[in-house]
């Protein structure tokens, strides 16, 4: 299509220096047979040149079906192929119309607006016929290469999650980082249905992240394992982290007693400066005690919350939590968009992927419950069973959703702290979970 | 039979991937509870305790009266 364009604006300027007589051999295609060669002006007369640009516009594009279009992928022509019919018109068109319905949904009913209307602007993007703009030298091609494909951008987002996260509540009741792992039984209670429906163990293991309801974790083990899937996964991880609202509550209601949904729990002891210094180096060293290949993603959340419990450095810790973390989000959006194309996206996986994620988030979100009823039978101190489904991550939005159901079962009865132990929890747990997936496939 | 195979590795993969998780963070749970003893005892909350008093004392109240009053005085002016 670089041909095409070629071509046309040669024949522009052809159009303005000749008049318009009938002349040369004016059939478009064959006469450019290498690129490279300096194009000579041929005479066109007015129709051949309504012709020639009519092939480029995207009416043409989506109208014709057999016109030999190519899909664009980031890592080059070698992994392009020609369009069928369905990629190169009613695609394009569903694909287009999915994006106004994500638009909608971040825009109307503001679900995590702020990572929604990147991606869905990048699906649109990626989405527009001969422009390649998800090719290797198009702008969102280029933006997935330089930070998805390498798993660098959910890195620095982890970064700065890390410089926002207080681990405050955490250090003040430890025990409550138990159910921020029983969460995880989402991702591998996922992982056993995805493969049960066909999926292979490594795809199953890129989607059944989704079920930490962590977004950059799940980009990051997509664009490791399964990188074709990479756009259903996020979209996924993100339409349902911001659905928290909507899917959490029922599961809680359903498993819980009015009576158990009413406990009060302590306020949480007051935390020493120094343990909340020291919280992410330990981290830090059990990880690589434990399991080095978590490395990347806790190694990147603990510099964030260590430059922010320094004290010292704030201007880095305001950078991370403030610009740079806003810079990788439009980027890291337009890059996950560019696997919005029609081509990648409406596929058969991407229903199972939706099925998954659903099954694996609902998991996640009963299995923490159900750990902290277990708990609250054993612990000395009441736990309210609510703050276990804080455990699946998606800082703070699951916190903020315990605490509601909380207070609509007793007024006045403020979890938000207590679930927000779990909850940072979670993240590390699912950064844990993340590791022990990628050190199986190593 | 290839299907079943499959499916008893993820599980596999489950209890692997489970243990694995809550021993990460039990032995956190653990460090931390040690890590917030130690802290206890070598250093007992002073550092908290210590910006709560400056903010308070006699000083910042001086301060405070001293700043409204030139406010107040511009004001006039």
């Amino acid at each position: 299509m670089k041909l095409i364009k070629h071509l046309l604006l040669t024949l522009l300027f052809a159009s303005f220096a000749l008049t318009s007589s009938v002349q040369a051999s004016g059939q478009v295609a064959p006469s450019a047979p290498t690129e490279e060669v300096k194009k000579e002006y041929e005479p066109k007369s007015i129709t051949q040149l309504m012709g020639s640009f009519w092939e480029t516009t995207g009416i043409n594009a989506i109208v014709d079906l057999n016109d030999g279009e190519r899909t664009s992928s980031p890592k080059g022509s070698n992994y392009e192929h020609e369009m069928n019919w369905f990629e190169s018109s009613l695609g394009r068109i569903i694909m287009i119309l999915i994006v106004f319905i994500l638009f909608y949904l971040a825009i109307a009913k503001k679900f995590e607006p702020l990572l929604l209307i990147p991606i869905a602007f990048g699906g649109l993007l990626a989405n527009i016929p001969l422009a390649g703009m998800g090719g290797e030298g198009g702008m969102l091609g280029i933006i997935y290469n330089m930070g998805i494909a390498n798993e660098f951008f959910p890195l620095l987002i982890f970064m700065g999650v890390g410089a926002m996260t207080d681990f405050g509540p955490l250090l003040a009741n430890p025990k409550t980082a138990i159910l921020g792992g029983a969460a995880q039984f989402g991702i591998f209670g996922a992982l056993v249905g995805a493969v049960a429906i066909g999926f292979s163990l490594q795809d199953a293991s890129a989607i059944s992240i989704i079920g930490g309801a962590d977004g950059p974790t799940s980009i990051f083990i997509a664009s490791r394992l399964a990188p074709e899937l990479l756009g259903a996964i996020a979209v996924a991880a993100y339409s349902y982290m911001a659905l928290v609202p909507v899917i959490q509550p029922p599961i809680m209601k359903l498993l819980t007693t009015e009576d158990e949904r009413k406990i009060v729990m302590k306020t949480g002891r007051k935390v020493h400066r120094l343990e909340k210094l020291f919280f992410p180096i330990v981290v830090l060293m059990l990880a690589i005690l434990v399991l080095p290949e978590s490395a990347p993603l806790i190694g990147a959340f603990t510099f964030g919350n260590f430059a922010k419990e320094s004290g010292v450095v704030d201007r880095l810790s305001n950078e991370m939590q403030n610009s740079l973390i806003n810079i990788v989000t439009i980027f890291l959006g337009l890059g996950v968009g560019s696997m919005l194309a029609a081509d990648k996206f409406l596929v058969l996986e991407t229903l199972g992927i939706m099925i998954i994620g659903l099954l694996a988030f609902s998991t996640g979100t009963a299995a923490g419950v159900l750990m902290a009823k277990l708990m609250n039978k054993f612990s000395k101190d009441p736990i309210n069973p609510l703050i276990g489904a804080a455990g699946v991550s998606a800082v703070p939005m699951s916190a903020r959703v315990v605490s509601k159901v909380g207070s609509e079962a007793k007024p006045g009865n403020i979890l938000l702290m207590h679930a927000m132990g779990p909850n940072v929890a979670g993240v590390i747990g699912s950064a844990v979970a993340a590791g022990v997936l990628l050190s199986i496939f190593k | 039979m290839e299907d079943v195979n499959l499916i008893l590795e993820s599980v596999k993969f489950m209890v692997l991937g489970m243990a694995v998780v809550f021993s990460f963070l039990i032995i956190l749970i653990i460090v931390v509870n040690l890590q917030a003893k130690i802290i206890a005892k070598f250093f007992p909350e002073k550092a908290p305790a210590a910006p709560e008093k400056t903010a308070d004392t006699d000083e910042a109240h001086h301060v405070a009266a001293i700043i409204a009053a030139v406010t107040e005085f511009r004001k006039n002016k």
